[in-house]
């Protein structure tokens, strides 16, 4: 399984980057919703807290809500991944990002690589 | 994905499935495939070329006897007795407000024979209801849906991948087998019914086969791939499939309440034949209280449309949809909406997808129509 070690990882699949705090979705993720056709995220600009939804990820047959991994403004989106939402499915970890907000400084009770791989193995 | 869950049922092919890697999910009470490798590939392969579905889940009834051509006329919409032995048609049984209990497939196999295939979802429901009218009419009724596997070959290559698994001696009744008609072949050694029938909207075959044979059919088939790029289909491709052709899909697109007039198959209805279930509901219904009816759409707007969203008309609630997705060969967004008869093809609607309304234009039906089927 595609689990970078310098990523953090929610629960709901969700990765955040350490320190430049670009948030994504997991490879595992990306295989559980099949074919991804459309994806929204929020403007630039947003205030989110953390656990917020800032999106969805709309795959052929469901639509999947995502979640704030912390809490911050929102400072950057990705407009490829936007265009092309098939090339999240290729690459996930790099130009598969979703949004960027203005600080990672409490994504540190997150879950490590590790953690995460035991918590998907798990479930 | 509950692939442990003990009350589903299995067709004779689930290990098939996943052994070839199948993401399987619950559907109408049966484990089924969703898709082997990507929905929108499974779709293409079928459109390009061939792809293969097992649909063992389906139901079958034999009805026979004396009875059996005036029985089918009481209890199906269409004129089940203009069908000469070896035709088919599309039908439906209706209970008396004229709601559709299930829509069929009504094959006549002789003078006194006829096959009926049913959903899965409503095998049990169907063959109740049909055993119950059975009694005053001189006729047998036998729910044959456990001997029968059921195959789906679809695309432009079905014929020839059928034509590597037919008997010799069938082979030219199969190349000039009409469309909706059915025939009795040797398929891969065993006696099977094949019509030429689908829910994809391409030429294609469904086989009536033994249960027992199904494993070595589906490998037969699937040999074929270096000739005619046959591929197995999921349930996720067979959804987009017969969305794209506007098949109507029960459940989603219509259920008990609904009306044959309102579903938009109101060609399968036939007022004029004599009296049957359900027929003096539609008559007036027909007369002027039509007040729904089901229509296809294309989103202008960024939005995947989905069963249950709420449809606006001239800025007020007109109906809801009631099968959305990604349209993988039209391209864009789109599906099928129930709304207000007021609304006309060409009208603007707006889709409500999760609080933004979403624009949308009506269409003609089917959003998608192959060039020869």
């Amino acid at each position: 399984m595609n689990i970078p070690n310098e990523l953090k990882y929610t629960k709901d699949h969700e990765w955040i980057s350490l320190p430049d705090a670009k948030i994504g979705v997991t490879a595992y993720a990306v295989e559980q919703l099949g074919d991804i056709v459309h994806i929204e995220l929020p403007e630039v600009g947003k205030e989110l807290k953390q656990g917020a939804s800032f999106g969805t990820i709309e795959s052929t047959k469901t639509v999947s809500d995502l979640y704030m991994p912390v809490s911050g403004k929102v400072t950057a989106v990705n407009q490829a991944v936007l265009k092309s939402p098939e090339s999240l499915q290729s690459d996930p970890y790099k130009n598969g990002w979703l949004i960027q907000v203005a600080s990672a400084a409490d994504a540190h009770d997150l879950m490590s690589a590790k953690d995460y791989e035991a918590f998907v193995t798990e479930h | 994905m509950s692939d442990t869950n003990t009350t589903s049922r299995k067709t004779p092919l689930y290990d098939e499935h996943k052994a070839a890697g199948a993401k399987v999910i619950e559907f109408g009470g049966w484990l089924m495939p969703v898709s082997y490798t990507s929905v929108l590939a499974e779709h293409k392969s079928v459109r390009e070329k061939c792809g293969i579905f097992d649909v063992s889940h389906m139901g079958e009834v034999r009805v026979k006897g004396p009875g059996a051509e005036n029985f089918m006329q009481h209890i199906t919409m269409n004129d089940a007795a203009k069908l000469k032995p070896g035709q088919g048609q599309y039908s439906a049984l209706l209970n008396e407000a004229g709601g559709m209990i299930d829509d069929l497939i009504v094959y006549r196999l002789g003078q006194d024979e006829y096959f009926i295939c049913v959903n899965a979802a409503n095998r049990s429901k169907d063959f109740d209801w049909i055993s119950k009218q059975a009694e005053s009419f001189n006729v047998t009724t036998t729910n044959e849906s456990d001997q029968w596997a059921q195959l789906a070959v679809q695309g432009p290559n079905s014929l020839l991948a059928m034509r590597a698994v037919v008997d010799p001696s069938h082979r030219h009744a199969l190349e000039e087998l009409p469309y909706t008609n059915v025939m009795r072949a040797k398929v891969s050694g065993r006696d099977c019914m094949v019509a030429r029938t689908g829910y994809t909207g391409e030429h294609g075959y469904e086989i009536y086969l033994p249960a027992d044979h199904a494993v070595t059919l589906w490998k037969s088939l699937l040999a074929t791939a270096p000739q005619t790029g046959i591929a197995p289909v999921g349930l996720g491709a067979r959804d987009t499939l017969r969305l794209e052709a506007c098949y109507l899909l029960y459940g989603n697109d219509m259920n008990d309440q609904t009306t044959p007039l309102e579903a938009g198959v109101a060609w399968a209805v036939k007022l004029n034949k004599p009296g049957f279930i359900g027929k003096d509901s539609l008559v007036k219904q027909k007369a002027g209280g039509q007040k729904q009816k089901i229509v296809a759409f294309k989103m202008r707007e960024d939005g995947i449309p989905r069963h249950g969203m709420t449809i606006y008309w001239r800025g007020e609630p007109a109906g809801f949809v009631t099968s959305g997705s990604v349209l993988p060969t039209v391209g864009g967004a789109g599906g099928m909406a129930m709304v207000s008869s007021s609304v006309q093809e060409n009208d603007e609607l707006e889709v409500d997808v999760r609080g933004k309304r979403k624009l949308a234009t009506v269409v003609k039906r089917p959003l998608y129509s192959a060039k020869t089927k």
